[in-house]
């Protein structure tokens, strides 16, 4: 850190902890806390509150334990990680109602699709200044995810690039190869379901994230800027490959037709009738979760996306970043923590994370022995460097989901066309920047 | 039922008309309590189990792992959680009742001015969905200053406008004016009549009232979700809630933990037993 | 009591009222500062529209409340999903709240008749499922409706049979099912408390006088629970209206069922920003006309009842 950010950080402090003095005297009368503060003003030290929505689940290394740390290095800058315990929707309107009470915290999850959205709702803190300084830090595509029209407003955690999980054992005994194009994937899924096997699953609830996904990995960019205003791509040329691959698939009946989070996809997999499923980075510990104590443990293994369109590339299926909220008081020293949280590689791999840093992650064990031996996160990383880098969201993304979702259950019943899914993501996204009073082409 | 006793012999009912009565009532607890069984059952399961055998029957028992993993998953907060529920539940619950009853009694046995717009009002309030009005209540009660407090979660969920409704009803069918009069003419203040007289007659219904407000204060999750940020203040509820909403929980610890969470409600249903007879009893005293 | 002074009788019911509203003030400050102010601020925001303060593809990164007049009312009534999910709402509450009143009525007869003696365990066993935290509740149905576990199923597969509770067709039984598991033990307990609050004299007298156990019931007991069961169905109205976490749970595994499934669903997605238009102005405007409808229900339901007893 160069002498003048020192500087400029400490006199923030300063001011921080003269304004937290203000408001403590004017909250508390004759409070005890501020006569320490007024005898060494530097001393008092800056607190920053982090709401998080990660597991912290059984045998991760705790989000408390990592601040730990962080607090012992940095008796000046004290960190409060608390775990939000609903979802990610519940957790912007909270921070919607903390903002306006000015209680919010400095600190938030968001997922990527939903940055957009959350700085048209004015609840983000413009850090780009802060935010370059460890931009050499994170991979270039998840940081732009961080960035609103060149504004960065955070730093990027993890990523869901899409990658392909398969059953390597079943695949052997079948004599299948892993596809690496759309061609071979519809070529090995009809070879499979012969034998009553299925290489792939359509999910219609996750048809959103992971269909918008595929788009992006097929080379596609939904949402682009047109003379000031949001021009709508969402079922153009390298969509409807997308499209017609799926298509192929149902009408073939060689892919199953299971929600993601239904008791069926469960079941599916752990009978070993689903032995492929196309899905995002973050899963690959979810699977082996799912799937733990059955025979599949150690058949499975991870393999790059089947090239979709013209290039080999992947999409982003999620994944999200920490953003400095609106009115926090320290944003340098909360983008201080939020750059130093975000390379703690082993402390998120283990919270089962791909993480956004730079740098080498170590399988976890019980996800190594799943994938049979195999260095899971290294292919991970390697999906994550091959995202398609120009794919941003409009503010009003989580708004289209139902209506693709719901064309995407017609599609997997029959009743439409996986097309239509694509065509119902194009209308929602046109009307609802229209709703939401944004500028739109169209 | 503590005058059954009494009746005659050639009131009994016969026994074809009782095991027929048993065979519907134990039909319906079927109904209720089959996929609590379910429940039971999984919560002693892993993951794997859970999707890959008979829900009916039980598997491989994984019951301590789930615990482990439930303890884990709850930072170790799990029991420290079920203390917090106890406590918000029970004094939302004494205080509401309190409040629903003396607010029915004013409202059944008073004349008041406005009585009608005020239950116009009330009932109003059960019009708009509660879970809209938290952000509004939420920024009320950061005016104040009570977010992130115990209060926050307290406060809103003692005030039941059905509480008062019921308190109203049980209040007029079971006080007789009678009574009161005979306290006031024996110089008794109108708060030590109420306390005395009245809260006593009242006893199955304040019973019961207690038991909605209590259970209804244990299983929101929104309310706290909303007003606490603590984790040494969550509700046991809202702690369970959190291990669902991440995308793979190990159901059988979050399972475990709601039966887990359930059996203090068991202990104050079987406590608050006695109160149902007591009310009884001293309905037919007078 | 006979009129004698003026004076003393106005004096007298000024005192009457002033203990009757000091009954009442402590739950009335609190509705005012849980209630009042919350639905106030509420219906405010309907006519209120946060919209972009600048320019540009995001906006400006900022949101004005915007008085949008009766924009936000004239959108819900005009949107073909919020009227879709009001026949739901009104269709499920036509046959479950029927159901569900007769059922809970009948059991808290039964357990407080002559004919059982252990009511502990049914009343303790009907009343559970309420207890069961709603997010654990889903867990339990999602996995007996699930079309490829369900315990159901597998017992109706030995006889060739089969039900898919998740069908289009099937599902508002589903979540009917839901609703009845979960409140019928919650009204009957609301019935016995007022069975039980009826003097025991009563029933004596009429004993005496040689009524059968069916006649206590019809002549006495029946109408002496009206009040309580008139106050039930009310409250079932207006839940039938707010219906969400039995939909919610559904919708999570049936994606066909969109985000506006029920009304509430609307509004609650609406405020989440799940719905377009989103925000706390579009949602509470929803909501509010959902009160109005649940209210015009309700004051219906009272008016025809009153006349028929």
């Amino acid at each position: 850190m160069s002498s003048r950010t020192a500087r400029t950080t400490g006199s923030l402090a300063a001011a921080v902890s003269l304004s937290l003095v203000a408001a403590c005297s004017s909250g508390t009368p004759a409070g005890p806390s501020s006569a320490p503060a007024s005898s060494a003003a530097p001393a008092t030290p800056v607190s920053i509150e982090y709401l998080h929505r990660l597991p912290d689940g059984e045998g991760m290394t705790k989000v408390a334990d990592i601040v730990a740390k962080w607090n012992a290095e940095h008796p000046d800058v004290q960190v409060t990680a608390t775990k939000f315990d609903g979802k990610a929707a519940e957790m912007v309107t909270k921070l919607e109602a903390d903002i306006k009470a000015g209680t919010a915290p400095c600190l938030a999850q968001a997922g990527y699709a939903e940055v957009p959205s959350l700085f048209t709702r004015g609840l983000l803190e413009d850090v780009t200044t802060d935010a370059e300084k460890y931009r050499s830090n994170f991979s270039e595509g998840a940081f732009t995810l961080m960035t609103v029209g060149g504004t960065a407003v955070g730093l990027p955690q993890d990523g869901g690039p899409l990658v392909y999980y398969y059953n390597k054992a079943e695949f052997d005994q079948l004599g299948l190869q892993v596809p690496t194009t759309a061609e071979e994937f519809t070529a090995a899924a009809a070879k499979a379901a012969e034998k009553g096997k299925y290489i792939a699953a359509f999910q219609p609830d996750e048809a959103q994230y992971s269909l918008s996904a595929q788009a992006a990995a097929a080379g596609a960019t939904w949402y682009s800027a047109d003379n000031d205003q949001w021009k709508v791509d969402a079922s153009g040329a390298a969509t409807q490959k997308v499209a017609a691959f799926w298509q192929t698939l149902l009408d073939s009946k060689s892919a199953i037709v299971e929600n993601r989070w239904g008791d069926g996809f469960k079941k599916a997999l752990t009978d070993q009738k689903l032995i492929g499923t196309i899905g995002a980075a973050w899963e690959a510990p979810l699977l082996a979760g799912d799937m733990a104590g059955s025979p599949n443990e150690g058949q499975w293994a991870v393999a790059q996306l089947p090239q979709l369109g013209d290039a080999p590339m992947s999409g982003p299926d999620g994944g999200s970043g920490v953003v400095v909220l609106k009115g926090c008081p320290a944003p340098a020293q909360a983008m201080e923590f939020n750059n130093w949280f975000n390379t703690q590689i082993d402390g998120l791999v283990s919270q089962g994370l791909v993480v956004a840093a730079k740098g080498a992650m170590t399988t976890p064990e019980p996800v190594k022995a799943f994938y049979g031996g195999q260095d899971v996160f290294a292919e991970l990383a390697k999906a994550n460097e091959a995202l398609n880098p120009n794919f941003p969201y409009i503010p009003t993304f989580p708004a289209i989901g139902a209506d693709m979702a719901q064309a995407a259950d017609r599609a997997g019943k029959g009743e439409g066309k996986v097309a239509d899914i694509f065509t119902a993501a194009q209308q929602a996204s046109v009307a609802s920047l229209k709703d939401a009073g944004l500028p739109v082409a169209g | 039922m503590s005058n059954r006793a009494d009746v005659p012999p050639s009131l009994q009912p016969s026994r074809a008309a009782r095991v027929l009565t048993w065979l519907v009532l134990a039909l319906a607890l079927a109904y209720f309590l089959g996929p609590v069984y379910w429940l039971v059952v999984s919560s002693t399961k892993s993951n794997a189990d859970l999707f890959s055998t008979s829900g009916l029957l039980p598997a491989a028992n994984n019951a301590a792992a789930n615990y482990s993993a439930l303890m884990s998953w709850t930072q170790g907060n799990f029991w420290r959680w079920v203390a917090n529920s106890i406590l918000y539940s029970t004094i939302a619950g004494a205080l509401g009742t309190l409040l629903s009853v003396s607010a029915g009694y004013g409202l059944a046995k008073f004349r008041i001015p406005g009585k009608g717009a005020m239950q116009v009002a009330l009932l109003a309030g059960l019009l708009l969905p509660i879970s809209l009005l938290t952000v509004p209540l939420y920024l009320v009660f950061h005016g104040v200053g009570l977010v992130n407090t115990p209060w926050a979660v307290i406060i809103p969920s003692c005030v039941s406008p059905f509480g008062v409704f019921l308190g109203r009803i049980y209040v007029e069918s079971s006080v007789p004016d009678e009574i009161i009069e005979a306290a006031r003419l024996d110089g008794a203040s109108e708060a030590r009549t109420f306390f005395t007289v009245v809260l006593r007659l009242l006893a199955p219904a304040m019973v019961t009232i207690f038991l909605f407000i209590f259970v209804a204060t244990w299983n929101n999750f929104l309310l706290p979700l909303m007003m606490i940020t603590s984790p040494e203040l969550k509700p046991v509820t809202l702690g369970l809630y959190g291990m669902m909403s991440y995308f793979n929980p190990q159901y059988g610890a979050v399972l475990q933990g709601a039966l887990l969470g359930v059996l203090p409600l068991v202990a104050l249903f079987l406590g608050l037993q006695r109160y149902w007879r007591a009310g009884l009893a001293s309905g037919s005293v007078k | 009591m006979t009129i004698t002074h003026e004076g003393h009788n106005r004096a007298r019911r000024r005192r009457e009222a002033r203990t009757g509203l000091a009954f009442v003030a402590p739950f009335a400050l609190l509705f005012l500062v849980t209630f009042v102010i919350p639905i106030a601020v509420s219906i405010r925001s309907s006519f209120y529209r946060a919209k972009p303060s600048g320019g540009g593809l995001y906006g400006g990164g900022e949101l004005v409340d915007t008085f949008v007049g009766a924009e936000n009312y004239a959108q819900v009534l005009g949107n073909r999903l919020f009227w879709d999910g009001m026949g739901r709402v009104l269709l499920f509450g036509a046959v479950q709240i029927p159901v569900m009143i007769g059922a809970a009525l009948a059991l808290a007869l039964l357990l407080d008749s002559l004919l059982v003696r252990r009511v502990t365990i049914f009343r303790l066993g009907y009343f559970l499922p309420y207890a069961i935290p709603g997010v654990v509740a889903a867990l339990v149905w999602t996995y007996i409706y699930s079309p490829r576990m369900s315990p159901i199923n597998q017992a109706l597969e030995a006889v060739g049979g089969g039900i898919d509770f998740f069908a289009p067709g099937t599902i508002l039984g589903s979540m009917a099912n839901m609703t009845t598991w979960t409140f019928t033990g919650y009204n009957m307990l609301i019935f016995l408390a007022a069975l039980q609050a009826i003097p025991g004299d009563l029933y004596e007298a009429a004993r005496i006088d040689g009524a059968s156990e069916w006649a206590v019931v019809r002549r006495i007991k029946v109408p002496l629970v009206g009040r309580a069961a008139m106050l039930a169905v009310l409250l079932s109205i207006i839940g039938t209206i707010q219906l969400f976490n039995e939909p919610t749970v559904l919708a999570a595994v049936n994606p066909w069922m969109g985000k506006a499934y029920t009304p509430m669903m609307m509004a609650y997605n609406s405020m989440t920003g799940g719905v377009s238009p989103s925000g706390a102005g579009p949602a509470s405007a929803i909501s509010i006309v959902m009160a109005i409808g649940a209210g015009l229900l309700a004051a219906g339901y009272a008016f025809l009842q009153r006349k028929t007893v």
